[in-house]
């Protein structure tokens, strides 16, 4: 088959797989300073969209609609952490899973009763013709999407390496009762995980919403595809999400291509299962030896 | 004591008006969800109808004037809701009939119920054949449901005709793979064969409802050679075919069923959408005092500037008229005989997309346009240009326009002639 449509469809499907790594990122965040994650993490993506779309519509520049939409994102982790998780975390319990999932029922429902359930437009500054790269055709949109993704964890991996705070997050992730120990407040890191991963879906709801418009049920679809590449890259590798996100990605369009749409899915979840055979914590993850 | 007297009052009230000084007529269809641009529309067109007749005192029934009584129900697009409201509705007793419908699914599913009590039914908007051959499948011989709407074989002959007269002799045909779009692309292909097979469908394409991305299929299209895209589906993955086009620069027109007018097609696809054409049976331009008389009211009543489906509105007002003219001939709110006022209207019931004489005959399940209001002649080509639909073709305009100004009206056209919304 033709080599151009070959690498139109790898590259527009990996470029729609950032978006899964970057939600999946949101997940790794929570998750390395707490071992817990928001299962409703698509309805922030989702909210923060409508959020950002609210702001744009009140005539907001594009350039102050971003951090006012990553801010939003922020307050709802707080809110999900504050209400959902704290508590369940502080008695033990695995209660932060049906919490989390409740929390996002409850941001759907409002979406739908605030915003409404239809599919709408999402303004951008950048234009929706296609520019040609090495013959392949992708619009300022798609990669909108990749200089975003690449901004924030790039900006977010650097804050954990170089600031006090960031430290403090990589101590508590490596040994939550140690860095206590070490006078780091254990609950203030988790809220500050929370808050990141908030800030990191609200910027998925904005890249994504001008290629897929917004609509209550928009992140249903990216979010089972997010946590799979979680779960295959394992819950502690920003770059094996990146990797692992654009490779289902390209695979899922390439599978769409060749067996057509209704087979979407199937490769890319196939291998899903393989990997988990094969590495059950992750393909980038690292075996956790527990002592007993 | 006061209480007692004042809910006795109430009582009375409530009871006064169940006892017969209304005519109940039920509105139905998707007022949420992602047909509701044509739901929403179709109520608020009935509706405008249906203020303007109480306005002017009622229906004259029998010996006295009677107002409508609007019930609406909410079926959210979803077949079992429909069915739910088909039931209680067929259970009232004392209703004179129905307007609405836009998912032929929910016809499907629910119009069985009305049809056993014999409950008139008006289907508007729902094009999907099936809801009116489903009868005379069952070769029913006393139907109590009526369509006004251009059907989906009308429709589909036209988008043909539009991509040969245009000169495309390469087309590709896209459906959803609802009901509504497999039988789109039947009757597409149908017509490509009858209209003589001037046209070569080079590829075959479906997605799914809520599918975002159409890369793949367009691709194949694309490198297929397809100058037309010929199209039947839903307004938000419409919106997602016109937008994956120009991501790859395909630069080939959509054509299609009448639903690439919804406000949720136009408005997210933007720019892309321009030059998209699609069969209308009313265009939201001023072009006969009837016409701009009705298009400012529902401006005026829904403090809007464009209606979100401008087809579905002029269908649900002039089924309110066509509709009451019914209930005035029957002189009785008994569905059954506005029935059988309704296959036999003597008088003209003059509306905003025409004046319709005639439009239903004595219902025969061997040829479903005894119940079908709708012909050849009634439908145009609309095009959508910066947000808007716009006449495809001029011709159109001028025989619409040509055709009201045909015959002597009270109210003056703009300059020279005068007009009263005549086209057939």
């Amino acid at each position: 088959m033709n080599p151009s449509i070959i690498g139109q469809m790898a590259v527009s499907g990996a470029l729609m797989g950032l978006v899964y790594a970057l939600i999946a990122y949101g997940f790794q965040l929570t998750y390395a300073t707490s071992k817990s994650i928001n299962f409703g993490q698509g309805e922030l993506v989702m909210v923060s969209a409508f959020f950002s779309l609210t702001l744009t519509n009140l005539g907001l520049p594009y350039w102050l609609m971003v951090p006012g939409g990553l801010l939003f994102g922020a307050l709802l982790g707080l809110v999900v952490e504050r209400a959902g998780v704290r508590l369940a975390l502080e008695q033990k319990s695995e209660g932060w899973i049906l919490l989390s999932i409740i929390l996002g029922l409850f941001f759907f429902s409002a979406a739908e009763n605030i915003w409404g359930r239809d599919d709408r437009p999402f303004p951008t500054p950048f234009q929706s013709d296609p520019i040609r790269v090495f013959g392949v055709d992708v619009t300022r949109q798609e990669l909108s999407v990749a200089v975003g993704v690449f901004a924030i964890m790039g900006l977010i991996e650097l804050f954990k390496r170089r600031t006090l705070l960031g430290k403090a997050f990589e101590a508590v992730s490596a040994d939550r009762d140690a860095a206590e120990l070490m006078g780091i407040s254990a609950t203030r890191t988790v809220m500050l995980s929370y808050a990141l991963s908030g800030v990191v879906a609200a910027l998925a709801g904005i890249l994504v919403s001008p290629i897929t418009t917004v609509g209550p049920t928009m992140a249903s679809a990216l979010i089972l595809k997010a946590f799979s590449v979680a779960v295959v890259a394992g819950l502690d590798s920003g770059f094996g999400v990146v990797l692992i996100g654009m490779a289902l990605g390209a695979l899922e369009s390439l599978a769409s291509f060749y067996l057509g749409s209704g087979w979407r899915e199937a490769p890319g979840l196939t291998l899903l299962i393989l990997a988990l055979a094969v590495r059950p914590t992750g393909v980038f993850g690292k075996a956790v030896i527990r002592k007993v | 004591m006061l209480r007692q007297t004042l809910y006795g009052s109430l009582l009375l009230a409530a009871f006064g008006l169940h006892a017969g000084d209304t005519v109940k007529l039920a509105i139905t269809g998707p007022f949420t969800g992602g047909s509701a641009p044509m739901g929403a529309s179709t109520r608020d067109g009935a509706k405008l109808a249906i203020a303007e007749i109480n306005a002017a005192g009622g229906i004259q029934v029998g010996g006295r004037k009677m107002k409508i009584e609007v019930i609406e129900r909410d079926d959210e697009a979803k077949n079992e809701r429909g069915a739910l409201i088909a039931q209680e509705l067929a259970a009232m007793g004392d209703l004179s009939g129905v307007i609405g419908t836009v998912n032929t699914g929910v016809c499907m599913a629910g119009d069985k119920h009305l049809q056993e009590k014999g409950v008139t039914k008006i289907i508007c908007p729902a094009a999907g054949s099936a809801s009116m051959t489903q009868w005379s499948k069952a070769g029913v011989k006393d139907n109590s449901i009526f369509r006004f709407a251009a059907h989906d074989g009308i429709q589909a002959a036209m988008v043909v005709e539009e991509a040969i007269n245009r000169h495309f002799t390469k087309v590709a045909v896209i459906f959803d793979s609802t009901n509504y779009g497999v039988s789109g692309r039947d009757d597409m292909l149908n017509q490509i064969k009858l209209q003589g097979n001037k046209l070569q469908v080079v590829a075959q394409e479906k997605f799914n409802i809520g599918d975002k991305d159409m890369t793949a299929q367009l691709l194949r299209a694309k490198a297929a050679g397809a100058q037309a895209v010929l199209i039947w589906a839903i307004g938000p993955e419409l919106a997602a075919v016109s937008n994956g086009m120009a991501k790859i620069g395909m630069k080939a027109p959509l054509i299609g069923g009448w639903t690439l007018s919804m406000s949720n097609y136009i408005d997210n696809a933007g720019k892309n959408g321009n030059g998209t054409l699609m069969p209308q049976t009313f265009i939201e331009e001023p072009i006969t005092p009837k016409a701009k008389a009705f298009i400012d009211g529902y401006h005026k009543t829904y403090k809007v500037d464009r209606i979100p489906s401008a087809v579905a509105a002029a269908q649900g007002y002039d089924a309110v008229y066509i509709f009451a003219a019914a209930v005035k001939q029957a002189g009785t709110t008994d569905t059954h005989k506005i029935k059988e006022a309704l296959e036999d209207l003597k008088e003209p019931v003059k509306g905003v997309i025409a004046t319709w004489n005639h439009p239903y005959t004595k219902w025969n399940p061997a040829d479903v346009t005894t119940h079908e209001a709708f012909r050849r002649e009634q439908v145009v080509m609309g095009m959508v240009q910066d947000g808007r639909v716009v006449f495809g073709n001029a011709s159109d305009k001028a025989r619409l326009i040509k055709e009201a100004a045909g015959t002597p009206a009270k109210a003056p056209a703009k300059p020279g002639p005068k007009a009263k919304g005549k086209t057939k």
